[in-house]
Parts: C-alpha cells; structure tokens; sequence
C-alpha cells in the first residue's frame, strides 16, 4: 500500500510537473459534505472500538477508548465542526491523530473515502475562498478534478 | 556537552546528581557536628572525595561549568581536609551555596541551555575563602621522626599528624610483622583496636621482613594513653611498640616538611599494599567506577512494564473465562488442566507486578535530605534557630509521587519557620527552649503513607485568620460565629489567605496552603491541619504508596462502570433510602452513631440512569480520606479488581472528578473516580469553603 501510494506519487508529480508541489490529503465525508485532511498528520485509521463517555467533558468530546492499550481522547467531528448529530453507521471511522502535547486523539467521521493529491494551485486558501471570517478549523478549499474538499487543519482541531 | 549518547548522558545525569546529594549530605551532617562544638575530618575527607569524582565526571562528559565549579570546590575542600582554613557557619554557607549552584548547572545542561548563570558571587566567594588558607609551621619537627618517614606522608596525613600532635597526643611507633596472606584483615582489626586510644595515621613497611611470607611494616599512631597501656592492649609477639621521643627544644630544625618523594616507597611496592599508587592514584581510578551494582531506569520505562502486566491481567481473565466455559461443556479434563496454568499464571503475574512496583518505591530520605538544605538555608536567613527531627526517611513512595512532594513539603516547612516557630526572645519568655523544633515523619498505614510536618511554634492565630478571611471578602462575620474550630483552620487553605500581616520573601504572600493542597491532590492525598495556641502545628498528608497499579472497587453508577481506587474506600453498604434524612438541604445518613453525607453519583455527574438497574437494591461506598467520609451511592458494586491508571489526556484535563481511565478488558475502557476531589467537592459546601460562591457571586 504504501509503496504503491508512493510510486503513484512520484509518477503524478512527473506528469504534473510545473503545479507546484504536492500534499497528499485523506478524503471522509461527514453531513454530506467532503472534507480532506493532510495525510501525514493520520497515523491510523480505525473501526470505533467501544468508546466510554467522559462525563461533564466539553461538548465535542464524546469520550475516551484504547487502541492497543493506549488511551485515546475520541472528538465528535460534527460537533467541532457544529454540523447536525446523527448516529454513527457501520461506516463509521476514527482517525487518529496526535496532538502536540503528546495526547493522541480520535476523530470520528462518518466514512474514510480515498486518499487525493493536491498541487498548490488546487487549494484555495480559506481566507481566498471564504472570507476572513471563516473556522480556524478551516485550511481551505480543495478542487480535485470536478470534486469540492473542505480542507481541515488537523492541529488546530486536536489542540481546541 | 559534547556529543552523547541518551543513554550516557542520562547516566551522567543521574551519577552527577547522586553525587552531588551525597555532598549534600555530607555537608549537614558538618552542620551538626559543627553545632555540636565536635568536628569529624571523615565527612570532609568525604565531600572532598565526592567533588573530586565530580570533577573526573564533568571532564570525562565535557561539562565545562560543572568542571570549573567542582575544580575550585575542590580547593576549597582540600585546604579545609588539611586545616589550612578553619571550618565555619560562614564557609559552610558557601559550600551549601555551591550545591545550589551544581543543581542549577545541572539543570541548565540537562536543558543544553547555555544560559548565564548567575555563580559570580559564590565563585568569589570561593577563591577569598582559600585566600585565607594558613600555612602552619610544622609542631612536627619537634620529634624525634624518621625523616624518610616524613618524607612519603600523603599531605592528609601530615594534617593528622599535625592535628594530633597539636591535641597534645603522643606519637608511638608500632613495628608489626605481618603474614602477606592475612594482611588486609589483621591490618584492619589492628587499626580498629587502636581507636580506642587514638588514631594510626600512616604506615610504611620497613623493607626487613623476617621471611618470604611476612612482611614488616611500622605503624605512626597518636595517642593520648601512655605505653604501658598501648602494650597491654595492642602488644602481642609480633608487635613492637616504641615511644617517639620528642626533640629537645633546641634541636628542633625549623620549616616544614622534607619535599614530598612521590617514589619514596619504589622497593617495597612489589607488595603491592602501600605506596603512593595504593593510597592516592587507586583511589581515583576506583572512584571514577560506579561503587554499586545497580542500574538506572527511567521511570517511562517501569510504567510501560507495568502497562504489559495491566494487558496480561486481562489476558488472565479472558483464560480463567475460558476455563469456566470449557467446565461448563462438560471438558471437565481440559477445564481443570486450564485452570491450573491460570493459577499458575496468576500466581506469576502477582510477583512480577510486585518486582515492578518495588523497583519504582524509592525512601523518602531523598526528598527530606533536601528540606534538610532547605531548614538549614532559612533558619540562617530569619535569625531563628531551627532542630529538624526526621523519623522514618527509610519510608518507600513511588518515584513519581517523591518528584512532586518536594515543593508542597518545602512549602510547609517554610511556613512552619516563618509563621510556626516564634523568635528566640519570645521562646524563652514562654518557656520553650531557644531552638525551634520541627519534625518531619513518614511512615506506612496500611497502603498509605502518612507525612507528618510538625513545629512546636506558636500555633495557627484562629481569630487572625478568620478576620482575615472577613476582611477578604470570604467569609461573612455571622458564618464565622458558626465554625468549628476544624472548618476556621481549613480556612488557610483558602487562596489569598496568610495570617501574616507583611509579604516576606520567605513565605510569600499566601499563596502557599491553597496550592500546597492542590498538588497533594493531584497525587491523590489529602492534608489535615491540627494546630494548638502556643503549642504548634500539625500538618499530616496521607498519600497513595504508588499510582502505578491499585486496588479498586468496581462499580455501577447509571450507564457507567467506574472504578474506586480502594485506598480512599472504608466500606460498602446497602443504602437504605428511607434513611435519608435533610440537613440544610443536605442529604445525610447515619453510620455507626456518626453523619455521614451523600453524594449521587449520577446526579453529581448528570450520568444517564440504567434503566435496568433502578428497581433494584442500590449501595452506598464510604469514601474516606483522612478525616473525611463521604457516601457514594451507587447502582450496582462488580467487586475488587487491579487496574492500571491512565491519565486522562490534556484536552480533559479540565474535567474533574476522575483520576484516569482503565482499561476493563473486552476492550472497554473505565473511568477512575477521582476520590479526593469528590470529597472535596461534595463536601465544599460542609467544610469552610461554603461562602466562597456567595462571597463571590
């Protein structure tokens, strides 16, 4: 997997050549949208485990679950995101990521879709894109051939 | 540094702080002997040694700082060993000085930080207390003293050769013939038995032996008993003992000492025994070796140990699972053989977890020897005499909870010298002794340890304190007529709150207590405070042995399964909802003659009811620490389980009332119960803290 990942990246960046360089992002879907985020800052993707709520926690965490004997703090994308709640599907997913204090956290999506390369001149940074008003949450706009990405900025998602 | 490996550097670190610890040590008990109008050149020789190690160390690992410090304390030290300065309150406050500044070196190296430290002053200090440094002129050269003899004195025993003979001892000459086989043991016995009246100081062989299996040596020795006795008691066939005679006054060739030969000894040294090697080069090289046979770990290591003995636990339960199900299909053969490897395996996995946490218990001596430091530097500052007392330094605490209890400690003594201990006038008017005593104990309560800081100093002010808190804004004038006397004392707690009326740099502001009391909580222990007008104060911490690995109590509340660490549990019983009754709004029950508060769990924490479980017969935990109880009741009790302890992340840091989280195996996870801080909040509105919102809001 990681070979192929690898070769299929260095043929798209002979072909693309002269578009500036090239960010692998992880597409998932979550409220009908799409949304991507940069792929080195995934270290897992997993079928949720059995999460235990954390009672009085902040709204957007749902709980904590273990990975292999490790805790991992699960956030609830739509609620970081303040999208509509809806129960989980057997496509459900949690990516994991880690925060820069060392806390390694789970982002729950509602389905892992593909992995997608990006050159610079296929992302619209947010402020470009959407005004200066936009999430923090929110890197920018990513336009693969024909598809709408929002692109999310993973550390200031685990560090809120 | 120079480039390092980890590994190394880690070692270096933690060899340099031992070391520097030891001189610490080293250094107080100094202190004592000073105070004590005696001296004991041993515990110099000592800290000179353990500087000189220090020294090699920095050379060897390239830490120029800690190099220049340690070569001039070396100085320093070297000339008091020999007497040349004369060892003092103010010298002593250099040398405590100078361990301060190692610790910031090391500090700043562990950071790689090339910060400038501020060592100046003490380095001053240093080079004008070896300024002062007297050549004596030699007593020695009143006796009648083989000067080849002289002439190979390492320059510590022509110190103690002078300091006897200024002790007006006598000098004897011990001629012995040893067997080479048994020389070691019988040389020590001899220099053992001459203790008893007076010191040897060197000793040199003679070069005549009597046969190839012996050999002769003579021993310098001062004493203060005369000949006869000195025959009597270390006289034997093969010891002659003589009298050195002293020089008649005119004779006495003046100056100092022949020139030191450093191959004086070259035609005896194929003994191997003696010699310039074997009492100054050897030492070097042998000290330069690590003197124990342990090694060091960092504690992240034990912990992901004891995180694989938490895995295996569950793996543990799964087999004993299967061995049930195997029994239940009739395997009755296989069942047992199961059951008897799982007992096996549970049997072996006890004694590993116990082997893991040994490993992490360390004395408590650590901490207490630096609040030694602390007691000695403060006492000096304020003008107050202080006697610290220790009991039970040999106490064993998990490494992690030792790191954290050195600043709430230190804070606690502070405040007993500054505010506790009164000045000396004022002692002696109310017929206390001059100094200050205050004591610090540990010891083990079942799997707790208990540490007391007690001062026999003026007591906490009651009515100073509660005006205080009026003043503050905390408390209103009616409340405080209310109080206990137990809830006007947790008022220091309080933040803000310090009965002094003045800042000092001692104490602070009072901030202190408050703090003091949340970082024993972070380590799940509590404080109690006892205090008598004129008397002293008493603060006692109860704290876990280790928060590696606990015994809990699972338990049922609303949807959730939760753990209770059993230390803070005192029991379980049946809870009885009829008898419940309302105290100011307060749900109590009635245990044993004595209220007990309640507390919901599932409506303290908004828990989802289990539906399932409401008809049915609920529980109340007794959740005590220290002085205080509290009734958890709860929906359901699975019973007593190890579990291992993980932190919450830090984007729950925030939440409060949980220790951590478990795992419970068939991969669910468990919350911990923080138990004192549940304690602590649902009792905020019984014990003084209740105005605080109000004062507040």
């Amino acid at each position: 997997m990681a070979n192929l990942t690898q070769s299929t990246a260095s043929r798209l960046a002979r072909r693309i050549g002269d578009r500036g360089p090239v960010r692998e992002f992880l597409m998932f879907a979550l409220a009908g949208e799409l949304y991507g985020v940069e792929l080195t800052r995934i270290k897992e993707i997993l079928s949720p485990p059995p999460i235990t709520v954390v009672p009085r926690a902040p709204h957007n965490v749902i709980g904590v679950c273990s990975v292999r004997g490790l805790l991992v703090t699960v956030l609830d994308l739509r609620r970081t995101l303040n999208l509509e709640e809806r129960t989980l599907t057997r496509r459900g997913r949690i990516l994991l990521g880690a925060a820069e204090s060392g806390e390694v956290i789970g982002l729950l999506v509602d389905e892992v879709k593909h992995v997608v390369r990006l050159a610079a001149n296929e992302i619209e940074p947010a402020a470009t894109a959407l005004g200066g008003d936009v999430s923090e949450f929110v890197m920018g706009i990513g336009r693969p051939a024909g598809e709408f990405l929002i692109l999310l900025d993973l550390p200031s998602i685990v560090s809120g | 540094m120079a480039e390092l490996s980890d590994k190394a550097r880690e070692e270096f670190f933690s060899e340099a702080q031992e070391i520097i610890e030891t001189l610490s040590r080293n250094l107080l008990s100094l202190d004592t002997t000073i105070k004590a109008g005696t001296s004991d050149p041993s515990l110099i020789n000592e800290a000179f040694r353990a500087v000189h190690t220090l020294k090699g160390l920095a050379g060897l690992f390239g830490a120029a700082r800690l190099g220049a410090l340690s070569h001039r304390l070396e100085d320093v030290l070297d000339d008091l060993r020999l007497g040349r300065i004369e060892l003092g309150q103010e010298v002593l406050d250099v040398l405590f000085g100078a361990v301060e500044a190692y610790t910031r070196i090391l500090q700043a190296e562990k950071a790689d930080s090339d910060e400038e430290l501020d060592v100046e002053q003490l380095f001053v200090d240093l080079e004008r207390i070896g300024a002062s440094a007297t050549e004596h002129e030699s007593p020695v050269a009143g006796y009648e003293l083989d000067p080849g003899l002289l002439a190979v004195l390492t320059e510590y025993e022509e110190h103690r050769l002078r300091a006897n003979i200024e002790l007006q001892m006598q000098l004897y000459r011990l001629r012995v013939q040893f067997d080479l086989s048994t020389i070691d043991k019988v040389l020590e016995e001899m220099k053992e038995r001459a203790k008893r009246h007076g010191e040897i100081i060197t000793y040199l062989p003679t070069g005549e032996a009597t046969s190839a299996d012996t050999i002769e040596l003579d021993l310098l020795m001062a004493s203060r008993d005369d000949l006869a006795t000195l025959i009597g008691s270390l006289g034997a066939d093969n010891v002659v003992i003589e009298e050195i005679p002293r020089r008649a006054r005119h004779s006495a060739t003046p100056g100092t000492l022949p020139p030191r030969r450093p191959t004086a000894l070259g035609r005896t040294d194929s003994t191997g025994m003696h010699g310039d090697l074997e009492r100054g080069g050897l030492d070097q090289a042998v000290s330069l070796r690590s003197l124990t046979q342990t090694v060091r770990v960092d504690i992240r290591k034990l912990d992901h140990l004891m995180n694989i003995v938490g895995e295996l636990a569950i793996v543990r339960s799964a087999l004993g699972r299967v061995a049930e199900k195997l029994r239940g299909e009739g395997q009755r053969k296989l069942a047992a053989e199961l059951q008897r490897l799982h007992r096996n395996f549970d049997r072996r996995l006890g004694e590993m977890q116990d082997g893991i946490l040994e490993v992490r218990m360390v004395p408590l001596g650590q901490v207490f020897d630096r609040l030694a430091r602390v007691v000695r530097q403060i006492s000096r500052e304020v003008g107050k005499e202080i006697r610290l007392v220790i009991t039970g330094a040999e106490t064993e605490i998990d490494k992690l909870i030792v790191e954290e209890l050195s600043d709430p400690l230190m804070h606690m003594i502070r405040n007993a010298i500054d505010h506790g201990i009164e000045v000396g006038q004022r002692r002696v008017e109310v017929g206390k002794p001059l100094a200050g005593t205050i004591a610090l104990n540990a010891f083990q309560k079942g799997n707790h340890v208990m540490i007391e800081v007690e001062d026999d100093g003026r007591g906490i002010d009651l009515t100073g304190l509660t005006e205080k808190a009026i003043t503050l804004g905390k408390l209103s004038r009616s409340e405080a007529q209310e109080m206990s006397r137990d809830e006007v004392l947790a008022l220091i707690f309080l933040p803000g709150l310090s009965t002094r009326q003045v800042a000092d740099d001692v104490s602070g502001r009072g901030v202190g207590m408050d703090i003091v009391k949340t970082n024993i909580s972070k380590l799940g222990g509590v404080i109690d405070v006892h205090s008598e007008s004129g008397i002293g104060t008493k603060m006692t911490i109860t704290l876990p042995i280790t928060l590696a690995i606990v015994s809990a109590l699972l338990i049922q509340a609303g949807q959730h399964t939760l753990a209770i660490p059993l230390s803070s549990v005192s029991e379980a019983i049946a809870f009885d909802e009829a008898a419940v009754r309302l105290v100011d709004g307060r749900e109590v029950i009635t245990l044993r003659g004595q209220t007990l508060p309640l507390c919901r769990l599932d409506r303290l924490m908004a828990l989802e009811p289990a539906p399932n479980l409401a008809s049915r017969r609920r529980f109340v935990v007794v959740a005590a620490l220290g002085q205080r109880r509290l009734g958890l009741v709860v929906d359901f009790l699975y019973g007593q389980e190890d579990i291992v302890i993980k932190p919450l992340g830090k984007s729950l840091s925030a939440v409060r009332g949980f220790a951590g989280a478990t795992e419970l195996g068939d991969q669910r996870v468990g919350l911990v119960l923080d138990a004192a801080g549940l304690i602590e909040e649902a009792l905020a509105g019984l014990d003084a803290p209740r105005n605080l919102e109000r004062a507040s809001g």
